[in-house]
């Protein structure tokens, strides 16, 4: 029986979907996926601006602090202001100017200084992917 | 990696090839099933431009949930449910159902496409056509319900438990409504 009314419905031709129509979803599926990856995009835009916002003024002042607590600036302006003690006794020096160098506070600033960069680099470059994305949800 | 690019590729590996980078695999998905979901929507809707974009929304919703699809399950039920879905969520959308278009799917254009089918003779295109219309008409009568029913088994040649799957029904009440449909069919049929 089930052939039979296979058969039967064979008469039936189904409907054929519009020339265009296979594009038209490939178009929208594309456009979607860049929406999607304009949205990721902008999401770690903002979130590096704002890491770098609070960061770098953070670790500049917690670099500032360190320096001057370091005793650094002193070794560097004895160095300068008595260039031949500094020769005569160079290894000394360096060795502690390089003690007193505050790591902590050169490498968290630098790191922070970097994601800003990154983050200026980003927006220069996707900018116009990112204006038209707020645009469009605006 | 070697991805499945023929057309013979089943659904999930199509699925597990897209997943993994190859967007060719999601064309051939789409041109695979874009006549069965195009015949599907129409017979719910029945109307041109909508039929349209619902199918295009159809295969957009089948895209954006592909990760969550699970391939132990049937590819074919489940983008037939999302059909079914969509089609239903656009006629509470219009709160009203019109079945009025469906006589159109065997009217001229099958007789213009038929003539130019040279492995038919002209008895036998006025037959078809006929059949066809008379079939129409008697589908027509029907209940949505009921015709949906009929057309995934013998048109789409859904197994019972496909069609439970993707109309939301128990196994029974699709087995008992395809027999009261087939009953309502046949009696339409012996009439016309």
């Amino acid at each position: 029986m089930r052939k039979d009314f296979e058969k039967l419905f064979t008469n039936l031709k189904p409907k054929e979907p519009p020339v265009g129509l296979f594009d038209r979803i490939i178009l929208v599926i594309k456009r979607e996926q860049e929406l999607r990856h304009t949205k990721r995009l902008l999401f770690g835009f903002l979130s590096l601006l704002l890491i770098s916002l609070i960061a770098t003024p953070i670790s500049g002042a917690m670099l500032v602090t360190q320096v001057d607590n370091s005793g650094i600036l002193y070794f560097v302006s004895t160095a300068v202001s008595d260039f031949g003690m500094f020769l005569a006794m160079w290894q000394d020096f360096s060795l502690a100017i390089l003690e007193s160098l505050p790591l902590m506070g050169m490498m968290a600033f630098t790191v922070s200084l970097g994601i800003s960069v990154f983050t200026l680099r980003l927006f220069l470059y996707k900018k116009r992917l990112l204006l038209r994305y707020l645009k469009i949800y605006a | 990696m070697v991805f499945c690019i023929s057309m013979d590729c089943s659904d999930e590996q199509l699925i597990t090839d897209y997943l993994a980078g190859d967007e060719k695999s999601l064309e051939i998905l789409i041109k695979r099933y874009l006549k069965p979901i195009y015949s599907f929507v129409y017979r719910y809707v029945g109307n041109g431009q909508e039929v349209e974009d619902i199918t295009q929304e159809v295969f957009v919703k089948v895209w954006r949930n592909l990760k969550k699809f699970d391939k132990q399950k049937s590819f074919k039920t489940w983008i037939f449910s999302i059909a079914k879905n969509t089609s239903i969520d656009c006629l509470r959308k219009k709160k009203a159902v019109p079945f009025s278009n469906f006589e159109n799917e065997a009217g001229e254009n099958l007789l213009t496409k038929t003539l130019a089918d040279p492995t038919l003779l002209p008895n036998e295109i006025f037959e078809q056509a006929r059949i066809a219309e008379m079939l129409n008409a008697a589908m027509n009568q029907l209940t949505l319900k009921y015709r949906m029913v009929l057309f995934l088994r013998y048109n789409d040649h859904f197994t019972f438990r496909e069609i439970a799957e993707v109309l939301g029904e128990s196994l029974n009440t699709v087995k008992s409504r395809h027999r009261r449909a087939l009953i309502q069919l046949k009696g339409l049929l012996s009439k016309s």
